[in-house]
């Protein structure tokens, strides 16, 4: 469970990017965050992965307040929550392969686990038949897979993806967010943030609509209302 | 896993030492410079030493006996030197002795052989040779002389140049230190300012990879430890070349110093080798530690983790 308690984030010299925003996302829900730009959609995903320290108000998830996190606990937070951002932010100088392959390195994992993980998540997103070319190589939409395999090597709880879709043609798109539905299937919590309207209807899931940092709407199986 | 760690640390600083090869190579340059002025303080302190102790050997401080000067009298004369502070040994040269020495001395010279013969008679003075504990000690005896050069026996004394020497060539070794420190000083601040700018730069073209790291739940450690490892890189480059390259500084330096003492009193390289591990020891280690400082502040500054 992911609760956000009247959380206020108040940047310099007096902004609200959030403002007593309160919401909360069952374990295994689908739930699209929608709402325009400056609303506040990011500042949220910055401050569940303990980038932002917020002004006032709790996050938790399950028990664990981390808004109280030490600095040196934020790595351990991150472990549990797969991040997808618009930009894909693959390294240009290494294969996908590679690219996935680092995320574990760098988390000080074996390479013996790494050799069998890897090819198991680049083929999820249905790219093992390229797992040696280069990001440049491929489409922006099989850029964005390797994002996503990336995000899933720590097997996380949650998977947070902030505007997936934001650099890709309607197919491409369509194809991410197909993805996403069948990594929620498997019991990931996933929480999209997206102002993509087409995606979010189509959905026919949770839709959270936040205005001014505040959730002014939450429907069950919604739709974009902006 | 820390080992993995680690290795993977050393890659990646190693990898990065390679990809920025100009901007670690101007790094290594400045760490060298530093390491060879400090390196010529060590040449320079040791050179000072062995002048220091080579005019020790040579400094005498004489006394010229009357030459009708009687056995008890010079007995008692050396008994009360050998007293002064500071005096080591006082030694009885006598009329003959100097004769020989001086003959000895000069046999090649014919004029002055010439010049002997002609006198007829032995022309020198006994004479007594004080010695002192320490260089430092001289100053001191010679005072105490100055006050017994009106004892009877005593016919003149030579020391007073001595002085004047000692003195000089203190102020000289004490300034070309001074001199050599500051420039060292100068050099480690420059190295810090050029490992801290290197640090800087190597964080700013890794943006990508450091969000990336951040992301995906690597800890403040191994996000850190590449660049301090990358600083000690610096350090252990450095240290290599200053090696590479002192040797042969110090082998065109030998034949001078060899010729200006004596090869047997002044081996520059034998006092490197015998030093070896202490001297670029050190210097490796506190190279290490300015690299490290230099790059924890850079870090600290320009990477929010």
């Amino acid at each position: 469970m992911i609760v956000f308690e009247n959380v206020t984030k108040l940047y310099p010299p007096n902004i609200k990017a959030l403002d007593e925003f309160s919401l909360e996302v069952k374990p295994g829900e689908f739930v699209s965050v929608v709402g325009q730009s400056g609303t506040g959609k990011t500042t949220m995903v910055r401050a569940l992965i303990g980038e932002e320290r917020v002004s006032s108000g709790k996050i938790k998830i399950g028990d664990w307040d981390i808004t109280r996190l030490r600095q040196r606990e934020v790595p351990y937070l991150r472990r549990q929550i797969g991040v997808i951002f618009q930009d894909f932010k693959l390294l240009p100088s290494k294969t996908l392969f590679e690219n996935v392959a680092f995320a574990m390195q760098v988390c000080g994992h074996l390479p013996s686990k790494i050799n069998t993980i890897v090819p198991q998540v680049l083929k999820l997103v249905g790219l093992e038949k390229k797992i040696h070319r280069y990001p440049q190589e491929v489409s922006g939409g099989e850029q964005q897979r390797v994002v996503i395999a990336r995000s899933l090597v720590h097997h996380p709880k949650i998977l947070l993806a902030d505007e997936p879709t934001g650099n890709l043609d309607s197919i491409n798109a369509a194809d991410i967010v197909n993805l996403l539905e069948k990594i929620n299937k498997f019991g990931t919590t996933v929480i999209l943030v997206t102002h993509n309207k087409d995606i979010v209807n189509s959905l026919r899931r949770r839709v959270v609509t936040v205005d001014a940092g505040r959730v002014i709407s939450d429907q069950k199986v919604g739709k974009y209302i902006l | 896993m820390i080992l993995l760690s680690t290795i993977r640390v050393l890659k990646f600083a190693a990898q990065d030492f390679f990809r920025n090869f100009w901007l670690s190579l101007v790094t290594v340059t400045i760490l060298i410079l530093s390491l060879f002025s400090i390196n010529f303080i060590i040449v320079v302190g040791v050179i000072s030493q062995t002048a220091i102790t080579a005019v020790e050997d040579k400094i005498d401080l004489n006394l010229y006996l009357i030459p009708d000067a009687g056995e008890d009298d010079i007995a008692a004369l050396k008994s009360e030197l050998e007293r002064l502070d500071g005096v080591k040994d006082v030694s009885y040269i006598s009329k003959a002795q100097a004769l020989e020495a001086f003959q000895s001395k000069h046999q090649a010279n014919q004029s002055i052989q010439d010049a002997l013969r002609e006198v007829g008679k032995n022309p020198l003075s006994a004479s007594l040779i004080v010695e002192a504990r320490e260089l430092n000690n001289y100053t001191a005896i010679i005072d105490s002389l100055n006050n017994l050069s009106k004892h009877a026996v005593i016919e003149s004394q030579n020391f007073d140049d001595h002085k004047t020497l000692l003195k000089t060539m203190s102020a000289i070794t004490a300034r070309t230190r001074q001199v050599g420190i500051l420039v060292s000083l100068i050099f480690v601040a420059v190295t810090i300012l050029v490992v801290f700018n290197a640090v800087r730069i190597a964080i700013y073209t890794h943006q990508k990879e450091i969000r990336i790291m951040k992301l995906v739940g690597a800890s403040n450690w191994f996000i850190r430890a590449p660049f301090l490892a990358e600083a000690i890189f610096y350090a252990l480059a450095g240290t290599l070349v200053i090696i590479v390259i002192f040797y042969p500084f110090l082998q065109l330096l030998q034949p001078y110093l060899g010729a200006f003492f004596n090869a047997e009193s002044l081996n520059i390289i034998a006092y490197f080798n015998h030093n070896f591990i202490t001297i670029f020891g050190i210097e490796f280690l506190a190279a290490c530690l300015i690299n490290t400082l230099a790059s924890l502040l850079a870090v600290g500054k320009y990477m929010k983790v």
